[in-house]
């Protein structure tokens, strides 16, 4: 049984080593090849996604940075695909690795593990969190502070509104930005917007109200 | 002596309890006859190798048909890992037209290079409008997240001015495209 049980997971690991390797290929010089393979396993045993490793390396050799240097960000995106699976952990989520690899970028872009906790904690589905978790990266990218921001798509989650409300936030925020709000403002009135909507069900035309009430007799 | 009931003392006496001077004289006579018989019954091992191969094939089987059921926690186990392990593919992203816009006057090429290209340079060019500065490339690409630079003459990677950037961990920046 145990031969049964530790087989898949040999297959596994070697089989993500080959998967590494040839993705990385003629792309990176062999030391950060070597790297992200160590970096890569490791965090694949702990349940981490490891294309992040993969694409910042590619990225890394890409622009021309220097081999040292790439291997300086390659762990710093270790550390941050550990910092958000433990935040989403907290939050309740455990073991999805695009959620993991959003809640990276959520953090390169200025958020922190509370943020991301936060955000987990509004009970959505993996899939909707994965995407919330890259617009509020996105929003922090736009200047929005985190506490708008995490208040803003918090709403737009619990809401339970489509993945396409979620991904026009950054585009909304830009909108009020453009007309003279402060990054802060423009999520704040967002947020207050989403809410009452949520409060008191959508536009007419949406669909998804009270049914119509049954004529009287 | 065929169908006789023996007497009780009788019985005791081909149990061991008694001895055949323990029995009553008119009893005697069926004692020492049922000793007789008892002495001419044959007590070698009884050997019966049909019957025994016949139990230890049937044992076999039950030990086979029980196998499968000893396995099949062992299979589940190793197949809900390799499931939990195996890394999840999303499903095919619907395809986004995007327009990106360069405004560099003195820039003699302009490419773009992000996630969606390996970050490869010389993958896709910008086209340059007329004599306004202007470069223009147009693509389709998969709806989630993307992030990118402007490559300017093969040399400078740029931030697009117009979207959301980040720290892309060399001392540069990133532009990010959510669609």
């Amino acid at each position: 049984m145990i031969t049964l049980v530790a087989l898949p997971l040999a297959l596994l690991s070697m089989q993500q080593g080959t998967g590494i390797a040839q993705r990385l290929t003629g792309r990176v010089p062999p030391q950060i090849a070597s790297l992200v393979e160590e970096l890569g396993t490791a965090a694949s045993a702990r349940g981490l996604p490891i294309d992040p490793l993969i694409e910042k390396a590619i990225e890394g050799s890409a622009k021309g940075v220097a081999p040292e240097r790439v291997a300086s960000a390659l762990r710093l995106v270790a550390m941050q695909l550990d910092t958000a699976a433990v935040a989403l952990r907290d939050g309740g989520l455990v073991s999805d690795t695009l959620a993991i690899a959003a809640g990276e970028f959520a953090i390169t872009a200025g958020l922190s593990g509370s943020d991301i906790t936060a955000l987990a904690r509004t009970g959505a589905n993996p899939a909707a969190l994965t995407v919330g978790l890259r617009v509020a990266g996105t929003l922090a990218a736009l200047g929005v502070p985190p506490a708008e921001d995490i208040g803003l798509v918090s709403v737009a989650l619990r809401s339970g509104e489509p993945v396409s409300a979620l991904l026009s936030l950054p585009a909304n925020v830009q909108s009020a930005i453009a007309k003279g709000a402060t990054p802060a403002q423009a999520a704040a009135g967002l947020a207050r917007a989403a809410a009452a909507q949520a409060a008191h069900g959508p536009p007419p035309g949406r669909g998804g109200g009270h049914p119509p009430h049954p004529p009287h007799p | 002596m065929s169908g006789h009931e023996l007497h009780p003392l009788v019985k005791q006496l081909l149990d061991g309890d008694i001895t055949l001077a323990d029995l009553p004289a008119e009893l005697r006579a069926e004692g020492e006859w049922a000793l007789r018989l008892l002495a001419g019954v044959d007590r070698t091992d009884v050997s019966m190798p049909a019957v025994t191969w016949r139990v230890m094939a049937q044992l076999e089987r039950r030990r086979r048909r029980f196998l499968p059921w000893l396995l099949a926690p062992a299979l589940a186990i190793a197949a809900a890992l390799v499931i939990w392990l195996v890394p999840r593919t999303p499903a095919p992203a619907s395809l986004v037209t995007v327009r990106f816009v360069l405004v560099a006057p003195d820039a003699k090429q302009v490419s773009l290079a992000g996630t969606f290209n390996q970050w490869d340079p010389q993958a896709t060019p910008l086209v340059r409008a007329g004599a306004t500065g202007v470069w223009t490339a147009t693509l389709m690409l998969p709806a989630g997240q993307h992030q990118y630079a402007f490559v300017v003459d093969g040399a400078r990677w740029v931030p697009d001015p117009g979207a959301p950037a980040i720290d892309d961990g060399f001392g540069r920046r990133n532009s990010v495209l959510t669609l």
